[in-house]
């Protein structure tokens, strides 16, 4: 699975000027909105729950989680639902595809920050044989021949950097993150990324395409999730903690996993290494018999 | 035709009695290792989940009983709901704790019933069992999806004591299902000004309401 979000790639970058009205948006947000009270460290557990859940400027992100939830219901789900319900499947694979050899500088730059060389030249030879065998990107014919995709971004080149996550942070329109993996999405999007930073720049004459761009890359990704995400919706008991949750397991398991081997050739890649996966298990070790029956 | 009896050599009369004993005691013979008891756990809830599966034209209800019937055999479920309730439990009253409990369960059941039912088709591939201590073994799995997607990963941590084995969570991709419903379990409580009874009165609605989406009658 990827990210579970209904995350817009690149969406700053697509939004003239926006980075800086974009950050002073946020800062004024901050300033009114009150943080939520940590407990007092005396009470153990209430403390370590509060430190667990590490989310103090819940009130301020449960509004802006509110807000969009409100914009995916009204635009993005519906028009993620028809790309999904009338768009033929071989069409949405090609598009979803495109949009992944589209990420090739971001994923290389990254690569290269992290002086992994070996991850470069996957980025770079898949780039060169989906360009031309895949026509441009549409096809995946790379990974046939065994040059496994790997993700890559700002965030996870922070965290090989020895970054830590910090609180948990819901941003407007983007969705679930937290400050070191939106201060990825904005070096991703506004200098990794040749055209954002041409944006950045000042040269507006890609607009056009980025914006499409973004807009793509929304629908692709929220296409992916309409049934999860429902499903969550429906059987969770408070949507915006089992979203905070997943988002963070998830996003806490690819980072981990990256970071185990990142060192180790595609073809030795496990979906599954052993090591990073189990430190967030339950320890249920003090609990009584496991096969006591549950009352009737 | 001519019908041979032929007389039942001792040996394989004492090789009948020895199986017959073997399967009555229930106990899984081949399990020498808690990794491979928990391999076996895992294997056998797939075999009769894909079994279950595969019965068609069967009621919602009986589906629905038939979910519970594998929860209870294979699953630590009062545990589990216990680790979910986390600090809360000790807070709780013996009426509120065994009306969580019972709560829990049907919260399990109707709410992902569907999930599961979801899941014909697929294929589960067992990959290896790790055992992490003395008491638990992670197992390793994948679903292999029928179009050729990218297989979906899925860890099940199992519990053992003696001769009994139990799934006490399941990660999907990384996620774990026990530690998201103690997120949200704890989560609600907040909201609902810290007490126990708050978190009922939200699971007693969300029962009724799972309940109603899947065309049971209360």
């Amino acid at each position: 699975m990827e990210r579970m979000t209904f995350v817009v790639d690149g969406a700053m970058a697509t939004f003239r000027g926006a980075p800086t009205r974009f950050l002073a948006a946020l800062l004024v947000v901050f300033s009114i909105s009150g943080c939520a009270s940590a407990p007092d460290p005396s009470d153990t557990e209430a403390y370590a729950e509060y430190q667990e859940i590490n989310d103090p400027l819940e009130p301020m992100n449960r509004a802006i989680f509110q807000v969009n939830r409100g914009l995916d219901t009204l635009i993005l789900k519906p028009f993620a639902i028809m790309y999904s319900v009338f768009l033929p499947p071989a069409f949405q694979t090609g598009i979803h595809n495109f949009l992944n050899n589209l990420q090739t500088p971001v994923i290389l730059a990254n690569d290269l920050l992290q002086t992994n060389m070996n991850n470069a030249g996957v980025t770079f030879t898949r780039f060169l044989i989906n360009t031309t065998l895949g026509v441009g990107g549409l096809g995946d014919p790379a990974t046939e021949l065994g040059w496994q995709r790997h993700e890559d971004d700002f965030g996870k080149t922070l965290a090989v950097w020895g970054v830590g996550e910090g609180p948990y942070l819901m941003l407007p329109v983007i969705g679930p993150s937290n400050p070191r993996d939106a201060t990825g999405r904005v070096v991703d999007s506004l200098i990794l990324d040749p055209i954002g930073l041409l944006g950045t720049l000042g040269n507006d004459a890609l607009f056009p395409y980025s914006m499409t761009r973004t807009v793509l890359t929304a629908v692709d990704t929220r296409s992916r999730f309409l049934d999860e995400f429902d499903e969550v919706e429906k059987t969770s008991l408070d949507f915006y903690a089992a979203v905070r949750s997943l988002y963070r397991q998830n996003r806490r398991n690819d980072v981990d996993k990256f970071i185990y081997q990142r060192w180790k050739p595609a073809s030795e890649r496990e979906e599954q290494p052993a090591e990073p996966a189990t430190t967030d298990f339950p320890d249920m070790s003090d609990m009584p018999e496991l096969d006591e029956p549950l009352p009737e | 035709m001519r019908r041979v009896i032929r007389p039942v050599p001792a040996f394989s009369l004492l090789a009948i009695v020895f199986s017959l004993l073997l399967l009555t005691h229930g106990k899984p013979a081949w399990a020498d290792t808690p990794a491979q008891g928990a391999q076996d756990l895992v294997r056998s809830l797939s075999d009769e989940a894909t079994a279950l599966l595969n019965k068609t034209g069967e009621s919602s209800e009986k589906r629905v009983e038939s979910f519970r019937g594998l929860l209870r055999q294979y699953f630590a479920s009062s545990a589990i709901g216990r680790w979910v309730l986390g600090r809360y439990w000790r807070q709780a009253s013996d009426a509120e704790r065994k009306e969580y409990l019972s709560l829990f369960e049907d919260y399990i059941v109707y709410g992902y019933v569907k999930r599961f039912s979801d899941y014909s088709g697929e294929q589960l591939k067992i990959l290896r069992a790790t055992e992490n201590d003395q008491r638990s073994v992670t197992v390793f799995s994948e679903f292999i999806r029928p179009g050729g997607d990218k297989p979906i990963r899925v860890d099940w941590r199992v519990g053992h004591k003696g001769d009994t084995y139990r799934i006490t969570d399941v990660m999907v991709e990384g996620t774990s299902l026990s530690q998201t419903l103690r997120s949200d379990f704890a989560s609600t409580i907040h909201q609902g000004g810290g007490n126990v009874e708050s978190l009922l009165i939200v699971l007693r609605e969300k029962v009724a309401e799972l309940k109603i989406d899947l065309g049971i009658s209360a």
